[in-house]
């Protein structure tokens, strides 16, 4: 494979960026930085039926050197209150991390994350706190997230 | 594995050191089988061989499932022919269907990883025909490898397949290097998940150590020299148990600050305060000239005052005695109580290390003498290399014995103070064998060195033959019996059937003592040998031997000079 840097983009990353442009997933836009091509700003959109609905979630994704034979990495910069994501934004998803595979792509990896808002997994918790609130009240936990959408995910 | 005949390897019954099986006492013996690399490729081959004539699979198949079931055949014949079709999804073995792929007729094909279209031929796909390019399957195989052992159980690239990448796919398309690290994880694989086989600990050893099941004692020695237990890894500590090893080492960490100064080589002359540095591995100190004063490396006390001539005990083992001779009066003693853990653990520490010290120079020293000081002594004395293997035996004797009461040392240590008997019994068995070892090393190191730097050959080289084989096999017996009493837990053992002592330090070496002993071991750092007999020679008896301690009494005394044993028990 070509060795890659900014000016010197695999064609990959180009392809993929044109289609995530040309062809974008509903519910989530990304583009890349002006400054690193690798670097993308992404939106996701709260899916419906979830407690995020109605919240415009912020993230940053990046390609490392060695992608795609490395996951991307992707971190939350909205608050969000779920338990596969923690604090600091960082999202505990299989695909992320041993079940990447190469011929995985920007596109899947976000769907994927949008996915996780649909359906939390408090029983491979990230946020260990979130987590325990999600299993012993569940009711209560889906009315904090909410509230936390409401509070840092609506009107960016 | 258990079930493929290993016909190719000596299996070494390799008895842990000096421990000569007497007929009369037969020595535990750690049953091990020493593993080179192409040892262990050899036994894969022959795993694979086995698996791919009994289950029709191909080589690189028979591989994946042998991997899988950490390479024992007989797992894998029986999980293949209780469910074969479970065994395949699991390990990814996927059955080549004879329907067509997607992209059969296309003459170009798209890498799904690098999203270039590429003529058919320059792609490859693993039976589930999942095709990438030649470039991104390397750098998938690449990242893999890189990523540690998990490479050897590698699926294909495509997301949602399971399909296993063996072995001649991956060699066919990694760089060198790569290929080379993968041969390492398949290697190692072997060892790493077979439960009887562990690595030899030794820095930069390529050795495995395979334990034959019914082995009881865990002490090996490895073709590089290195012995080890095979249990805990750590350095040969019979016959201390793993328990109290873990225990002792994980105190000198804790301790170590305080130990510093213990490690310190040098310490002054009691007499005249110079610094002496200890550097032969026997504790009689002598100063420098003009003082010249013989003490003791451990209680600094006069050397004239150690030993059987004055009917005094051997003390330097005895913590009790040892606090007695130190700088401590009773009263002084008692407002230091509080640092008496401290001093008990010192006490223990620095004759634990001195005598670790001690075995590495004697080793050092047996290396040395083997490379040329044997040729030289050959030369000097004018005997042929094959009479000299007595000096080396002796050296091997020092090291074997040094190790181990290293290790009683720290079993000293963790005796219960209550169980006073047990701790004089102890006490004395140390004693006696650590007595006979000074002697020994003595003997090895101070009278060799005169027959070296001989002018020519010396009319008493036999003599010096005699009295250092003698204290060879009086040390082997004295090392057995602590050994065997410490393995017994110091339970009521009656002592060895040991040969008579026919003679006190001055006897032994003395023409009384004949030696017979038949060299038959060739192996190195080892001196066993059929058993030795000492006999009585010729002249009128002028000792009665302790039928307890085998220590030999003058006539005119009644009880034993050791034990207090009376004469004719
Ligand atoms: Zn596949
Ligand atoms: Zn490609
Ligand atoms: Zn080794
Ligand atoms: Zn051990
Ligand atoms: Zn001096
Ligand atoms: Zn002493
Ligand atoms: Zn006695």
């Amino acid at each position: 494979m070509a060795a890659s840097c900014n000016s010197n983009l695999p064609r990959r990353i180009i392809k993929e960026t044109q289609r995530l442009l040309s062809e974008p997933a509903p519910g989530i836009s990304a583009s890349p930085s002006e400054e690193n091509l690798r670097y993308f700003n992404v939106m996701i959109l709260g899916p419906n039926q979830s407690p995020y609905e109605g919240g415009l979630f912020k993230l940053e994704l990046f390609l490392p050197e060695d992608y795609p034979m490395a996951p991307p990495k992707v971190r939350f910069l909205t608050k969000i209150y779920h338990p596969n994501i923690d604090k600091l934004g960082r999202i505990c998803l299989d695909i992320l991390k041993d079940k990447w595979s190469p011929a995985l792509q920007i596109r899947t990896v976000l769907l994927s994350i949008q996915a996780l808002l649909s359906a939390p997994n408090p029983d491979d918790p990230l946020a260990e706190n979130i987590a325990k609130h999600w299993k012993t009240n569940e009711t209560e936990a889906v009315a904090t997230a909410r509230e936390w959408t409401r509070m840092y995910a609506s009107g960016v | 594995m258990d079930d493929v005949p290993s016909s190719e390897e000596e299996t070494s019954d390799i008895d842990t050191g000096s421990w000569s099986d007497d007929e009369d006492m037969p020595a535990p013996q750690a049953l091990y089988t020493i593993l080179s690399e192409k040892d262990i490729k050899d036994r894969q081959a022959e795993a694979i061989d086995n698996v791919w004539t009994v289950l029709s699979v191909s080589k690189t198949d028979a591989g994946i499932l042998l991997r899988h079931f950490k390479w024992s055949v007989s797992r894998v014949n029986d999980a293949w022919f209780a469910d074969e079709a479970r065994v395949r999804e699991t390990v990814g073995l996927i059955e080549w269907s004879v329907e067509g792929d997607a992209y059969d007729g296309a003459n170009k094909l798209t890498c799904w990883i690098c999203f270039d279209t590429l003529p058919r031929e320059d792609m490859k796909a693993p039976v589930c025909r999942h095709y990438f390019c030649e470039s991104c399957w390397t750098g998938y195989i690449h990242t893999a490898i890189n990523d540690g052992p998990g490479c050897l159980t590698l699926r294909c690239p495509h997301s949602t397949c399971s399909a296993a990448v063996g072995e001649d796919m991956v060699l066919s398309l990694a760089s060198e290097e790569d290929a080379q690290k993968y041969h390492r994880y398949l290697l190692r694989s072997y060892v790493e998940d077979n439960r009887k086989v562990k690595w030899c600990p030794a820095p930069g050893c390529e050795f495995a150590v395979e334990l034959i099941p019914g082995s009881t004692v865990y002490d090996v020695t490895c073709k590089c020299g290195h012995q080890f237990c095979w249990n805990c890894l750590e350095e040969a500590h019979r016959p201390v148990d793993c328990d109290t090893v873990a225990k002792w080492i994980l105190k000198n960490s804790a301790e170590s600050e305080n130990m510093n100064w213990i490690l310190a080589n040098s310490k002054p002359c009691p007499k005249c305060k110079r610094p002496i540095e200890k550097n032969q591995g026997c504790m009689h100190m002598s100063c420098t000239p003009p003082c010249k004063y013989e003490f003791c490396w451990l209680c600094l006390g006069a050397w004239s005052e150690h030993g059987e001539r004055t009917g005094g005990f051997y003390a330097c083992n005895r913590y009790e005695i040892a606090k007695q001779e130190g700088v401590y009066d009773e009263a002084e003693r008692r407002r230091e109580m509080a640092k008496n853990s401290l001093e008990k653990y010192t006490h223990y520490y620095e004759r634990w290390a001195t005598n670790e010290s001690s075995r590495v120079k004697a080793k050092e020293d047996l290396i040395k003498l083997e490379k040329e000081k044997i040729e030289d002594l050959s030369n000097k004395q004018c005997q042929p290399v094959s009479q000299l293997k007595f000096v080396a035996d002796a050296m091997a004797q020092v090291v074997e014995c040094r190790r181990v009461l290293k290790w009683t040392y720290a079993y000293g240590y963790y005796l219960k103070v209550e169980e006073q008997g047990k701790r004089d019994f102890f006490e004395y068995l140390q004693g006696e064998a650590e007595h006979g070892l000074e002697r020994l090393q003595e003997c090895a190191e101070k009278d060799l060195k005169d027959f070296l730097q001989a002018d020519g050959p010396k009319s008493n080289f036999n003599e010096f033959r005699t009295k250092l084989a003698g204290l060879t096999s009086v040390t082997r017996i004295y090392f057995q019996n602590l050994v065997r009493a410490l393995e017994n837990g110091l339970s009521d053992v009656d002592p060895a059937p040991s040969p008579s002592r026919s003679g006190s330090s001055k006897g032994i070496g003395s023409s009384k003592l004949t030696v017979s002993k038949s060299l038959n071991g060739s192996r190195r750092g080892s001196a066993s040998g059929s058993a030795s007999r000492r006999t009585g020679g010729g002249d009128e008896p002028e000792y009665w031997t302790c039928g307890r301690c085998t220590y030999g009494n003058p006539m005119a005394a009644e009880v034993c000079d050791m034990c207090q044993n009376v004469r004719g028990l």
